[in-house]
């Protein structure tokens, strides 16, 4: 028998092969063509020069140095922007699902770090911390809290703390409202049940709000590690992985290998490390957290 | 054992006001039903009498003791939900054991009283269920364990049975009942299903517009509605009322405007001492044990149930008669009930 196609089958084909088609030119090729580079040694000032060497650039990336500082960045980097994230969106969802005065212009305003373009809310930050005319400086000095204005952004002890707020002040607020919907949809029967079983406020937020918003938390968890994980603009804008490699995270990493040092085969390998990393990370949340919501 | 007492309790939303000065005197023990359509302020008492609800104004006393402005945990009242509100990440033997691992009991006694009420629910095995895993009716009787593994002093029930199948809904009913009976605690149920509320009930309170209509056993108010939003608002078919073409009794004042309404099973084969009236048959529906009829008097259009062995046709003339002492007065202008 050989493939006959219904009507149905066949239209459906007809209208979906454009999507399809411009799927594989612009992702599915990249992706292969990547791998393909990965696993040569190229290098753009040598662009004659490409020998096949298997898997030995993710054998050098791996053995670098340089790979293992970009790790622990990116990690303490994703860890401390994730956890604040998921925290303080928490806390501002249920301050948001209260109704109060103005709790409409706050759900309106809430939104406005997050449509900010990434670039803007970088260099914004970036004047906030600005060791000459920082508005960070004035209000601290102004406070008594420090004597003279300092450079941020220079201490190699806070520079990922301070990348990492401004990711947070520019990512909390669609955590936040993911959630509050998660928190809308919870039935207003439950609170009360659990009001007249004898809950307190605190009982109430952890034996029916938490339970409920684990959906909600998970796809925050999952989409900020990612976001973080690989997360670029900022480190561009604010310190290019300064001072020294204090902000030396892996996307940065790439970016040196690839675009400053034009070794393309090994920033290749790089990326599909990260993509490898980004995969496993979210897969173990949706395993381990995932698990009970079913 | 509570008694509750609701003096001049006023729930008011802003401008509106949702339950209007309610006296209502729950005894000791007793099953009161709040029966009335939506909207009616049924719902917002029973939330009064939990805690759920703030009272704008008035006193509500549980025995002696002043609960007005006390919390719902120290009220110690179970409710009950329409949407059996179970915690969802919670097992069965988890939903049951809450109200008392919130009040820190033990828990080896938690697990004694758990069993106890499951076996008295018929729960056991599904003890390590999830509530997404229960059928409706299984909810439910989660819910009732929720409720009654406390040993609370009183029940307070919102519409409970709604959601369920009638045939479910009628087991539930008994289960109900059964439960008053073995605790001995004041129950007060809210519905709008007076089947519900006839069967169940020591006592009806008929609510309309924010305030009891009408205050009485089961039996007074079927057969003395206080006006006639209780009168149509208890029986299936409905009280027909009617200003005119209905017989008026002998002792209603000449001249004196009034609504005369006859309930539809009220009627039987014309006889010595029955008030003779006659009708064309309009519509004939079989209802099993019985018919209802749609009948055109001079005048007027009523309905009424017969035995089914009346064998009634469409169009044919019938004759029956109805005695004037099953009738039901009312005062036109006020609506209330008149008597001799």
């Amino acid at each position: 028998m050989g493939l006959r196609l219904s009507y149905d089958d066949r239209s459906a084909a007809v209208l979906v092969f454009p999507v399809l088609a411009v799927l594989l030119v612009v992702a599915a090729y990249p992706i292969l063509y990547s791998f393909w580079v990965s696993l040569h040694d190229i290098v753009l000032t040598r662009p004659l020069r490409r020998p096949f060497v298997w898997f030995e650039n993710y054998e050098r990336m791996l053995g670098d140095a340089r790979f293992h500082t970009a790790v622990l960045r990116t990690t303490v980097y994703t860890v401390v922007t994730v956890s604040v994230v998921s925290v303080l969106a928490v806390g501002v969802a249920l301050l948001l699902n209260e109704t109060f005065p103005g709790h409409k212009l706050l759900n309106a305003l809430l939104l406005l770090p997050w449509a900010t373009p990434s670039i803007v809310n970088g260099l914004m930050w970036k004047w906030i911390y600005d060791p000459t005319y920082g508005l960070m400086n004035a209000v601290l000095v102004k406070l008594g809290l420090i004597e003279s204005y300092r450079a941020w952004l220079g201490d190699p002890d806070l520079t990922l703390l301070l990348i990492s707020n401004a990711a947070i002040w520019k990512q909390m607020p669609l955590a936040a409202l993911l959630l509050l919907v998660t928190m809308k949809a919870i039935p207003d029967d439950l609170y009360r049940a659990a009001k007249v079983d004898g809950a307190t406020v605190f009982q109430r937020f952890v034996h029916v709000t938490l339970p409920a918003l684990r959906p909600g938390l998970m796809l925050v968890l999952v989409y900020e590690t990612m976001i973080s994980i690989r997360h670029f603009d900022l480190f561009l804008i604010m310190t290019q992985g300064g001072p020294g490699d204090a902000s030396y995270t892996l996307s940065w990493l790439i970016y040196v290998e690839t675009f400053r040092s034009l070794r393309f085969g090994t920033g290749a390998a790089l990326s599909y490390l990260l993509a490898m990393l980004t995969f496993l990370l979210s897969w173990l949340f949706i395993r381990f957290l995932g698990e009970k919501t079913a | 054992m509570a008694a509750i007492t609701l003096q001049g309790v006023t729930k008011r939303y802003g401008n509106v006001t949702a339950v209007q000065a309610l006296d209502l005197a729950i005894r000791e023990g007793e099953f009161m039903v709040l029966l009335g359509p939506s909207g009616c302020g049924k719902t917002t008492t029973l939330n009064m009498i939990a805690g759920l609800e703030e009272i704008s104004d008035g006193t509500l006393l549980f025995d002696a003791k002043d609960v007005t402005r006390l919390p719902p945990h120290k009220r110690e009242v179970a409710m009950v939900f329409q949407s059996y509100a179970l915690y969802p990440n919670k097992t069965v033997a988890e939903n049951i054991a809450f109200p008392l691992r919130l009040r820190g009991v033990p828990k080896a006694e938690i697990d004694r009283a758990v069993a106890s009420v499951a076996e008295q629910l018929e729960l056991t095995p599904l003890l390590q269920r999830r509530p997404n895993q229960l059928s409706g009716g299984q909810r439910q009787r989660v819910a009732l364990g929720r409720a009654i593994v406390r040993q609370p002093s009183v029940f307070l029930m919102d519409e409970p049975l709604s959601n369920l199948d009638a045939t479910l809904r009628l087991s539930m009913r008994s289960l109900i009942k059964r439960l008053h009976h073995q605790l001995k605690a004041t129950f007060v149920y809210v519905t709008h299903d007076q089947a519900e509320a006839l069967t169940l009930a020591d006592r009806i309170a008929v609510m309309q517009g924010g305030i009891v209509q009408q205050l009485d056993t089961p039996e007074g108010i079927y057969e003395r509605p206080a006006n006639t939003f209780v009168a149509s608002f208890l029986g299936s078919p409905q009280i027909n009322l009617l200003r005119a073409g209905l017989p008026r009794p002998a002792w209603v004042a000449e001249g004196r405007d009034v609504i005369v309404g006859l309930r539809p099973e009220d009627v039987a084969r014309p006889t010595e001492g029955l008030t003779a009236l006659s009708g064309r048959v309009e519509l004939v529906s079989p209802l099993g044990s019985e018919t209802q009829l749609e009948l055109a008097l001079p005048g007027a259009s009523i309905t009424l149930r017969v035995p089914k062995d009346w064998r009634v046709t469409e169009g044919e003339t019938l004759a029956f008669g109805i005695d004037p002492a099953r009738l039901h007065v009312f005062d036109a202008a006020t609506e209330r009930r008149i008597a001799p």
